[in-house]
């Protein structure tokens, strides 16, 4: 259990211009680009799971953490490209911010770091380590210690960014089984 | 060199000129650092210079501070008798020997450790609280300056050489209170062996080699490992001989008491009366009930060992060559040193009473042997301690 | 007929029939006001969907306003608690109790409260921060009990550019594995394995300034300017030198000496995923002036550790080294514990994550060590020359079982091959956060 002394107004802005803070790497813009080079528009959708969506999530062993979810979904005229979710957890005390894209077949297309603030374990912004993620799908385990190796001194960090992953493939899929991202 | 180190260099070496004089070693830590000079001694410490080396303030006119505590024998006596002569003609005993009074300026008033070694305290049971409370005592003891009075030592005083001064630091109405003339008059013995370097000189040989200014020979080197091995003399269990972390230089003595068993000394006449026990700490008003602390003396600095006569509270031995000796022979040979009983055994540690042999140290190294063992130290090794303990001695010159 | 609900199409259809026959007819005036309200609306329209879409990007990215214990706790809630917010200041902790039980020796069991370390993190803004970590060992400090109370660190820290950022203040020095991460969670077996104890000694801070740069390749390196080790502490006659030189003249930054500075750097390389492989030198004199010449301190450390599947591989080489040693022990001669020239050690350590459950996990681990804490001596003469230390030996065998990712049971046998009557059985409990 955290404490926190003192909420402070400090909001974690995806649309803070690049480069303006020495952590922040990239917007939620610039991330979906990358991902989607292709996509005219991103669409935003507001996904809400129900309660039955929950329990399935549950039994397949991911904590959905919310209901609600935004996905941009990626479309080139009227083909969808794929989708792209934006999300935060915490390393070990600080927030990291990243996105995941996930192709039309439900797999990890790209994952990007959008802002790492912890002392230790910057290493998941590499290519390398985000590699690992790429064409996994609600098929993979996706946990640290199986399929995504751990980076040294950073275990936290690994494994709640490789936990949110997981997280946000099952929810997209789900999302899709209920036709919310048709 | 930068003009910083230059300039830094030069005050240093003045500095060292001024104290050089008096043979006070500059530029070392703490315990050594700034020693003022002989001129630079308050007006009481002058003052007590002078009743130092007094021999009117005695009931017999000639014995002083001085005449016990001579300064070319590491102030303690500079004859080899067992314990001194003092009273009005000089003819009575002391109770124990009188001991070296050098770097006493370190020591503190009696207390209890938090594990309840007894540590600290003037003479050797620790009665007197400070240099100031200690100075009175010899004035008044009736087998030493035998003074019958506090009045007697101030009626005395007044009529020194040094009266006027006494009057101009103290006040010109103090010979009208004699109490506090003689306060004042104590005061300034202890400024006095505060104050002049002569009582904490460091400069032995080995405080040059721990500046490292000098190398030891090899035969003294083997003498100070055979004196820190604990396996060996374990000599600095008691009396230390490292540096401290802060720098300031070992006083070979951590103010603490131990009990010996030393030999009893028939050249004492109290000890005619074979029920006379010189039972040390227990002896103490102010410490009754306390059996375990009989036959327990101060542990006295090793600094200048090798320039005193007489060793031990009772002045039992006269040659270091025999205490070290005793100390890693006392329970390998103890026929060696103490006498023997009418059936031939030996009266081991005679001089205490038999509830308190107990009380005597046997577990710590070199004391924990039996009869017939090896003693912790061959007559060689020895000797190398003894070298050892010669570079002890202060006003040692390259 | 029925009253049927009306569906959209048929309502729609209503409408558009509706509207095209009333448009058809009314060929009036009033065609361009409806033109000028259609334009309107649209317009309208138009601005209601960017609004929406801002409200639905702000709320993709605004934590919502959640009371601060819903605050993300590392192993999210399956319930409906927000994204997690960014608090300020963090309060930290971590937490180590230990039974030991030498089998040669049960007299000695003993049970313990190692450490109890609780500190802040507080965040000034984007780019700054503050790290503080108080620890308490041996559960009561005081004169007449065993325990102690001390800062850990207590440093600022900047990022000055991506790359670049800056420490200062009190900070742990990266030298092994362990140091820089020493929470009981991160290491395998109860105790702390001893090349990182008695030969790095963890947890081993001093003060000064840092920078740390951390590449795109993988590489960390990390270098600065500190306070030193203290060699006028060096106790001859304890044991305490024995059991860990630089353990033994570490300073702490209380009242540190601080005339001989040191310097320190290490490399970090973490550039494929699993993969860690480094060194540090830490090197500083140690005198300060106060002894008789000058000595020099220099510990260098070469680690690896490679974690792949339900694997994780390690393993630390370290050496240090002391100057001009026959000269500070001329004046220590005969003392059971004189200051060696060199002390080193090397342990290779496997763990396995045998089974596991959603967060619980027993990962079994073995370790191999060997360390000397007085390698060799610098000469002193004939008969006075300490004879150097043997290698001690440690095999631990024994097992983490995580309760959390943040909560670690572990229970493990040490066997030592010189000091047998160390040999021991350990139990701990430790947790962080």
């Amino acid at each position: 259990m955290r404490l926190t002394l003192a909420a402070s107004a400090f909001a974690v802005s995806a649309a803070a211009p690049a480069g303006a803070f020495a952590v922040d790497y990239l917007s939620i813009d610039q991330a979906a680009k990358l991902m989607f080079p292709d996509a005219e528009t991103f669409d935003t959708r507001d996904v809400t799971l129900d309660a039955s969506q929950l329990q399935q999530l549950d039994a397949q062993g991911v904590k959905a953490r919310s209901a609600h979810w935004s996905v941009r979904v990626a479309k080139r005229g009227a083909n969808t490209l794929g989708f792209v979710v934006f999300d935060e957890v915490i390393g070990k005390v600080e927030l990291i911010s990243y996105a995941v894209g996930i192709a039309t077949d439900g797999s990890v297309k790209q994952i990007e770091i959008l802002s790492y603030r912890e002392s230790h374990g910057f290493e998941v912004r590499l290519p390398a380590w985000r590699r690992q993620f790429v064409g996994k799908g609600t098929g993979s385990a996706i946990k640290v210690g199986e399929d995504i190796a751990n980076i040294s001194g950073a275990t936290l960090s690994c494994t709640h960014v490789t936990d949110g992953v997981r997280r946000i493939v099952a929810v997209v899929a789900a999302a899709r089984r209920g036709g919310a991202l048709a | 060199m930068s003009i910083q180190r230059w300039l830094g260099g030069a005050v240093s070496a003045m500095a060292l000129g001024v104290l050089g004089a008096c043979g006070g070693g500059g530029g070392d830590a703490a315990s050594s650092a700034s020693l003022p000079t002989q001129q630079t001694m308050s007006a009481q410490a002058q003052l007590g210079e002078r009743i130092f080396s007094d021999p009117s303030l005695s009931a017999s006119g000639r014995q002083a501070c001085a005449s016990c505590h001579v300064e070319t024998s590491g102030h303690a006596p500079d004859n080899d008798l067992s314990v001194q002569l003092g009273g009005p003609l000089l003819d009575q005993q002391g109770k124990r020997s009188a001991p070296s009074i050098n770097y006493l300026s370190f020591d503190t008033a009696f207390f209890f450790a938090p594990d309840g070694t007894p540590t600290g305290g003037f003479f050797w049971d620790g009665r007197a609280a400070s240099l100031q409370d200690q100075a009175a005592q010899p004035l008044l003891a009736a087998n030493e300056m035998a003074n019958p009075s506090k009045a007697d030592v101030v009626d005395k005083l007044s009529h020194a050489a040094y009266a006027e001064q006494f009057k101009q630091v103290f006040g010109a109405d103090i010979f009208s209170r004699p109490d506090d003339a003689f306060d004042r008059l104590t005061l300034a013995l202890q400024a006095y062996q505060r104050e002049d370097t002569g009582f904490r000189g460091f400069t032995s040989k080995y405080d040059e080699f721990l500046r490292g200014n000098v190398t030891l020979s090899d035969q003294e080197m083997r003498g100070l490992a055979l004196f820190n091995n604990p396996a060996k003399g374990n000599c600095q269990a008691c009396h230390p001989s490292a540096k401290a972390a802060d720098g300031s230089f070992p006083l070979f003595t951590d103010f603490s008491y131990d009990n010996l068993g030393v030999p009893r000394n028939t050249a004492l006449m109290q000890n005619n009366d074979a029920g006379f026990y010189d039972l040390g700490l227990c002896e103490r008003t102010d410490l009754p009930n306390r059996p375990d602390l009989c036959g327990a003396f101060k542990v006295p600095s090793l600094r200048n060992v090798a320039i005193r006569h007489v060793y031990f509270h009772n002045g039992r031995f006269k040659t270091l060559k025999d205490v070290v000796t005793f100390y890693v022979q006392r329970d390998t040979n103890p026929e060696k040193w103490y006498p023997l009983n009418p059936d031939g055994s030996v009266k081991k540690f005679d001089d205490l009473p038999v509830q308190y042999h107990a009380n005597v140290n046997t577990a710590e190294v070199p004391y924990n042997r039996q009869p017939g063992d090896t003693p912790a130290l061959t007559d060689a090794e020895v000797d190398d301690v003894i070298a050892f303990l010669q570079t002890l001695t202060d006003g040692f010159r390259r | 007929m029925h009253a049927a609900r009306p569906s959209p199409r048929k309502t729609l259809l209503a409408l558009s029939l509706a509207f095209i026959a009333s448009a058809a007819s009314a060929q009036t005036a009033t065609e361009t006001e409806l033109a000028r309200k259609l334009d309107q609306l649209a317009a309208e329209l138009a601005a209601v969907k960017a609004q929406l879409a801002q409200i639905q990007k702000e709320r993709a990215a605004q934590p919502a306003a959640a009371p601060a214990v819903a605050a993300a706790p590392a192993a999210p809630a399956a319930t409906s608690s927000a994204a997690p917010s960014q608090p300020a200041t963090v309060l930290t902790s971590y937490g180590e109790i230990n039974y030991n039980r030498p089998t040669r020796a049960s007299e000695n069991a003993q049970a313990d409260v190692r450490r109890f370390v609780l500190g802040y993190q507080h965040r000034f803004d984007a780019k700054t921060k503050v790290v503080t970590e108080l620890e308490v060992e041996h559960a009561v400090s005081s004169a007449d009990d065993p325990g102690e109370v001390e800062v850990e660190q207590a440093y600022v820290e900047h990022q000055f550019t991506p790359t670049w950022a800056a420490r200062a203040g009190l900070f742990l020095i990266p030298a092994g594995l362990l140091n820089e991460n020493h929470e009981p969670t991160s290491f395998y077996g109860v105790e702390r394995n001893f090349v990182e104890t008695a030969i790095i000694p963890s947890t081993w801070r001093e003060g000064g300034v840092q920078i740390v740069g951390a590449f795109d390749n993988g590489l960390t390196v990390q270098g600065g300017i500190t306070t030193s080790f203290d060699l006028t502490k060096w106790d001859a006659t304890s044991t305490e030198g024995r059991e860990s030189p630089l353990g033994s003249i570490h300073q702490e930054m209380a009242l540190a000496k601080a005339r001989d500075l040191a310097v320190f750097g290490a490399v970090n390389w973490r550039g494929v995923p699993g993969l860690l492989l480094g060194g540090s030198l830490f090197t500083g004199n140690a005198t300060h002036g106060q002894a008789t010449t000058q000595s020099r301190v220099t510990l260098w450390d070469l680690h690896a550790r490679w974690t792949p599947g339900r694997w994780d591989l390690s393993s630390v080489y370290s050496r240090g080294t002391i100057s001009n040693t026959a000269a500070l022990n001329a004046t220590l001669v005969g003392n059971p514990t004189l200051i060696p020239k060199s002390f080193d050690g090397w342990y290779v350590q496997g763990a396995y994550k045998a089974w596991s459950h959603e967060d619980y996990a027993l990962s079994p681990f073995v370790r191999w060590e060997q360390f000397n804490t007085a390698r060799s001596f610098d000469d002193l003469g004939p008969g006075l020359t300490p004879e150097a230390a043997r290698t001690e030996r440690v095999v631990t065998v024994g097992a983490n079982f995580q309760v959390t990712p943040q909560i670690v049971v572990k229970a493990d046998y040490q066997r030592f091959r010189e000091n047998k009557d160390l040999n021991r059985v350990n139990l701990g409990l430790g947790w962080s956060f």
